[in-house]
């Protein structure tokens, strides 16, 4: 075990460093910097903008640039963000628990959601319910998010305004309000974003999850549980189910990155300015200190999520676990 | 939902009925934005968002009148500077600032913020916009507290425009101790202290800004009670939040947001004039090296006849329908130097194929693109990927160009490489915009040779002789008539070198929820009027109620 | 087997039905350059004929250039399905064979593979694509297939590692193995066909995302670049019109569905005929 743990450690620290330094190498490839195009209009020579560019760091060569970045990250500093004109470190407090919202959100009604709606399919394989899923699963899978996301904004936003089209809050004399009032404002603002993506989720979950059920549905076990009189849900839920689990916890494992890379376009069209946004705008302004912070973070939430989704699995099945 | 709306109404009924004065006074207005204030910090704030709100919470020395007169100081009307004199020269202009002017935080406005703020605006370590229009600016003496003598090198018509337009006084004591260099990314700027009707509440970063309305202001309370720009990233969700309510004012309808208009009861479209002109853009010089000239636009010939082969009236129909009227040339309409009968290059495709035939840009087959001693006539179009009305633009001219053997490849790019590439020069024609002034000045930073004193706008490299002495001497004639001439020579010289092709100036129209009573918009500034609008007290909202905020 | 598995699904109706659609979608858009009735760049009156409802002339519509939305949504199927089939068919190759590198040699090669997953996973797709196209420019269809696919296979990676190492533990591979057989052998004969439904379905579902990936891209203006229609952009262009002209929706999204639905029924349908037996019947 305790081999295992030392592999474990070592391969996410090479992860981490792979990601980070592919991240910065790729980027030297693309021309400009947060100064290049900020403050458009404004007549500052290009004397003061080399200024600033010396002032971040932005005139060394790459390699320097990089050992400094790290050597900053070493005493806990993650620089400054140029195209947001403040610290990186305020940049991802401010982001963070917006995308850790809206996904966590998001993944836990979509797993649950999809989970349910593979066994239902499955307990009514080849009957109206099935049939009714699968085409509503399919539409999931089928649309684009951003589609969906607008479908939603313009019927159920602008139109009929049973949800509020955009934003983290209400306007107006926020406040005053409770705590619980303000909590529920922010809830409500959430649904229709968590929803969007909580239904992409559902889809892509439910069908691997009907593929699962039904292929360990053959087995003979199973049959044999029937056999002795074992209720078809009661068969579902402790026979088929625990069997099945693995490629949907491997999916789970898959979604954790965009826990912290967020829905890009979900946000975007939204207003939900979160991890996704704020990583997609980095990109576009080449601000490196805030692309290469949120990688390392992603990177970090992405090694951490593997181990667990590794233990939930071994948890499921201890055969898996005991081959190790 | 509905049930927490009927509480919140409850609550505050109840609190308004606790004598609180629900006069003409109140409301919040909320603007929709799609982008979020690069900086407040009024030296830098010169991209659109940081500018509406820098100029709501900094008060000028004086603001330019509805006429938007910029020549001399006729129409102005006086803000942080009550009254002001002009010495028998000209060369020296007495300001005389309103005692009753404070900062936000209640120190007396005086002329040492007026004379701090020049030092920092021509200080090249802070990079102040529009520091060359102080360039004519000697000194400033402040013989008292209330009383700034601006001493001026020389004279020119625009003198005073340019330096109340330039120069807003800012709080010396809050930033004279920060050193220049630092100013621009201080705490200090991200909670401004302004003169101005609305004073700063709070700022959420790619969210919303919040202002509130200052009680104390020196010229009366504005009537709102606070305005909030809140920020979304997307043009289909900017529209969406007027739409549902959300949202009182956005400050443009696109043409698919006018589609849905009618839908929405409790919008309606204002219109105001408009102040840009949208253009394609030649590159005179190689995209690969500045040194040398353009294989294909340096040569006026081909400009023209690019220019005959498009069909601007149908383009502009298509992306605009109704709501945007071909340009002319380097101008807005709304502007006072423009002139509606100058002669433009017109539509004839068959004289447009002609030429190029007579250029030796001949087609192998029908329909085949052109080629000239082995060399395509193909270019590729730079567009920004943020104006969705450029890149439909783009594609229409694409499918016009196609028709006469030219084949235009568009290259769709971030904003950000957008700007990077116009600057850098690598590009072989772009899709432009300028948004001018009510100064015509700026019509020389874009189309005049570029000059070591002159700041570099000119992407393309164009440079023309007669346009540059015409423009100079419009700049320093003395009276609009004798502008007027040097202008029309200008722009006409502009127009038949065609080193643009000039598109469209799109009209403005503002969406406006029905309960904001609203002052005229002013075409280069709509937000001026911010602190007289009003809220009708009987269409109230739930969210215009709200205790005065703390900052 | 295999001949066996053929035989249950030609006899499979629903299999037939799925094969059907999908075989006349792969030939209309391989034909489209041909049975389109106009070209998909032209625009015959931007003013007069933009936004066109559908019509005799124009049966699904024109768009906001008066360019025929029938023509562009089948020049664009070439375009779309090309991008997907290839992403799909490498990143369903990759996946399989890593997966299966991974579960059956196990030791360093595990933990290679599985840092390469890691390594691949921590930057989520579109970021990833949208960082290289804002380094090297607008990407082309080809490089747009090799990405996608590039980046595409750690579901199908992760899946058939799981599979493969659950199944190594049953009954039957202990006995083979008992018996001699080399893992070469076993891996083709046992493992792969074991793990063949849930990679299907894997592969399926990947090719069902590189469309609206390829729309996403579109969307942030970044996808394939005008005039070359995609079912990517098409889906753009129409999302300012929602309310206003549905057509340009509607029918994008309907091709795209039935596409994707056909193909998953054939997944599953192929699951199905390759279990031999079927839960229900």
């Amino acid at each position: 075990m305790k081999r295992l743990v030392v592999a474990r450690l070592l391969q996410a620290a090479a992860v981490i460093a792979v990601v980070v330094t592919s991240v910065f190498v790729l980027l030297q490839f693309a021309p400009g910097d947060p100064f290049a195009a900020s403050l458009e209009g404004t007549d500052i020579p290009p004397g003061v903008r080399a200024e600033w560019r010396a002032r971040y760091g932005f005139d060394l060569p790459p390699g320097e640039r990089f050992v400094r970045w790290i050597g900053a990250l070493a005493h806990g500093q993650l620089g400054y963000a140029a195209s947001q004109r403040r610290t990186v470190a305020s940049v991802l407090a401010d982001a963070l628990p917006r995308t850790l919202l809206l996904v966590g959100v998001a993944l836990i009604l979509g797993f649950t959601f999809g989970v349910l709606a593979g066994l239902l399919q499955v307990r009514h394989h080849r009957r109206w319910p099935d049939r009714l899923l699968g085409a509503l699963t399919l539409g999931g899978v089928a649309m684009p998010e951003f589609l969906l996301g607008l479908l939603a904004m313009t019927w159920l936003g602008a139109r009929w305004r049973l949800f509020p089209v955009a934003g983290l809050a209400s306007e107006g004399d926020v406040n005053a309000w409770p705590l619980w009032e303000r909590a529920l404002d922010h809830l409500w603002h959430l649904a229709l974003p968590a929803g969007v993506l909580a239904l992409s989720v559902a889809a892509r979950v439910a069908r691997h999850q009907r593929a699962a059920l039904l292929g360990v549905m053959q087995e003979d076990y199973i049959r044999t549980a029937r056999a002795k009189g074992v209720g078809a849900w009661d068969v579902l839920r402790r026979h088929a189910l625990p069997n099945a689990m693995a490629p949907v916890i491997a999916l789970l494992g898959l979604a954790m990155p965009s826990l912290v890379g967020g829905a890009v376009l979900i946000e975007k069209i939204f207003g939900w300015p979160g991890m996704g946004l704020t990583l997609f705008d980095a990109l576009l302004a080449r601000d490196y200190p805030l692309i290469l912070a949120a990688t390392l973070l992603s990177t970090v939430v992405v090694v951490a999520a593997r181990a667990l989704a590794d233990l939930l699995a071994a948890a499921f099945d201890p055969r898996g676990l005991r081959a190790t | 939902m509905r049930t927490r709306h009927l509480l919140l109404a409850a609550l505050s009924l109840a609190v308004a009925c606790r004598g609180r004065d629900a006069g003409s006074a109140g409301g919040t207005l909320i603007v929709s934005v799609g982008a979020d204030a690069e900086t407040l910090f009024p030296p830098l704030a010169v991209a659109s968002q940081g500018r509406v709100i820098t100029e709501l919470l900094y008060d000028k020395l004086a603001d330019i009148g509805p006429g938007l007169n910029t020549i001399g100081d006729v129409g102005f009307v006086p803000r942080l500077a009550k009254s002001w004199e002009w010495s028998a020269d000209s060369l020296v202009i007495t300001f005389h600032l309103d005692p009753a002017a404070r900062w936000h935080d209640g120190r007396a406005v005086t002329a040492r913020d007026v004379q701090y703020a020049f030092h920092v605006w021509t200080d090249s370590a802070v990079g102040a916009a529009s520091r060359s229009w102080l360039s004519s600016v000697d000194s400033i003496a402040a013989p008292d507290s209330l009383t700034a003598r601006v001493h001026f090198r020389s004279r020119n018509p625009e003198q005073f425009y340019s330096f109340v337009y330039a120069l807003i006084p800012l709080p010396a004591h809050q930033l004279a101790a920060i050193a220049d260099t630092s100013l621009h990314d201080a705490p200090e700027v991200r909670a401004p202290i302004g003169s101005g009707p609305f004073k700063f509440v709070s700022w959420t970063p790619r969210a919303r800004i919040e202002l509130a309305a200052n009680e104390t202001y020196y010229r009366g309370r504005p009537k709102l009670d606070g305005v909030v720009f809140s920020v979304a990233a997307q043009g289909a969700t900017v529209a969406a939040k007027l739409f549902s309510g959300e949202a009182d004012f956005l400050e443009q309808l696109s043409p698919p947001d006018f589609a849905q208009l009618p839908a929405h009861a409790d919008v309606r479209a204002q219109a105001y004039g408009g102040f840009d002109y949208a253009f394609l853009q030649f590159n005179t010089r190689d995209a690969r090296s500045a040194a040398r000239p353009h294989p294909l636009f340096a040569d006026v010939a081909l400009r023209r006849a690019l220019s005959m082969a498009v069909d601007r009236v149908t383009l502009v129909r298509s992306v605009y329908d109704s709501l945007a009227r071909t340009a002319i040339g380097p101008f807005s309409r709304t502007q006072w130097t423009a002139d509606t009968t100058l002669a433009g290059i017109g539509f004839d495709r068959t004289r447009a194929a002609r030429m190029l035939d007579s250029l030796g840009w001949r087609a192998a087959t029908e329909g085949a693109v052109r080629t000239r001693d082995g060399r395509r006539l193909s270019f590729v179009l730079l567009a920004p990927a943020s104006s969705r009305t450029r890149q439909a633009a783009a594609v229409l001219l694409q499918e016009q160009f196609k028709q006469v053997g030219v084949e235009v490849t568009i290259e769709s790019v971030d904003f950000n490489a957008f700007m990077v590439r116009a600057q850098r020069g690598t590009f072989d024609a772009l899709m432009g915009a300028m948004r001018t002034t009510a100064s015509p000045r700026g019509v020389r930073d874009v189309w005049g040779t570029p000059g070591p004193d002159r700041g570099g706008s000119n992407w393309g490299h164009w440079s023309n002789a007669v346009f540059d002495a015409h423009v100079d001497s419009a700049l320093a004639a003395t009276g609009t008539a004798a502008a007027r001439a040097q202008f029309r020579v200008a722009y006409q010289a502009a127009i038949d070198d065609a080193p643009a092709i000039w598109l469209y100036e799109p009209r403005m129209f503002a969406g406006v929820h029905r309960r904001v009573h609203i002052t005229p918009l002013r075409p280069d500034a709509w937000w001026s009027g911010i602190a007289e609008w009003s809220i009708d007290p009987a269409q109230r909202l739930p969210r215009d109620r709200r205790a005065p905020a703390t900052p | 087997m295999a001949s066996r598995t053929w035989q249950r699904l030609r006899d499979d109706r629903a299999a037939r039905v799925a094969i059907v659609i999908l075989g006349c979608t792969v030939a209309v858009a391989l034909l489209s350059p041909w049975i389109a009735p106009f070209d998909p760049t032209f625009q015959p009156d931007p003013v007069g004929l933009r936004l066109a409802a559908p019509s005799w002339r124009h049966p699904l519509g024109t768009d906001v250039f008066s360019r025929d939305v029938l023509s562009r949504l089948l020049v664009g199927a070439r375009l779309s399905l090309g991008v997907a089939v290839g992403a799909m068919l490498l990143s369903a190759t990759l996946g399989t064979a890593l997966g299966a590198l991974a579960a059956v040699v196990g030791g360093w090669v595990d933990w290679l593979v599985s840092a390469l997953v890691d390594i691949l996973l921590a930057v989520p797709r579109l970021l990833l694509v949208v960082a290289l196209v804002a380094t090297f420019g607008a990407l082309s269809p080809v490089w747009l297939a090799l990405l996608l696919g590039g980046t595409g296979w750690l579901t199908t990676a992760r899946i058939v590692r799981a599979e493969m190492r659950d199944q190594q533990q049953r009954e039957y591979i202990l006995a083979a193995r008992a018996l001699g057989a080399s893992r070469w052998r076993i891996t083709w004969r046992h493992l792969l066909p074991a793990v063949a439904p849930q990679v299907t379905v894997a592969a399926v579902l990947a090719l069902a995302a590189v469309v609206p990936l390829e729309a996403a891209l579109s969307f942030v203006g970044l996808g394939v670049q005008a005039p070359l229609p995609s079912w990517g952009n098409i889906l753009l262009d129409g999302s300012d019109y929602l309310t206003t002209a549905w057509w340009l929706v509607v029918f994008p999204v309907a091709v795209i569905t039935g596409t994707i639905g056909a193909a998953l029924v054939l997944a599953d349908r192929l699951r199905t005929a390759i279990a031999g037996q079927e839960y229900g019947r």
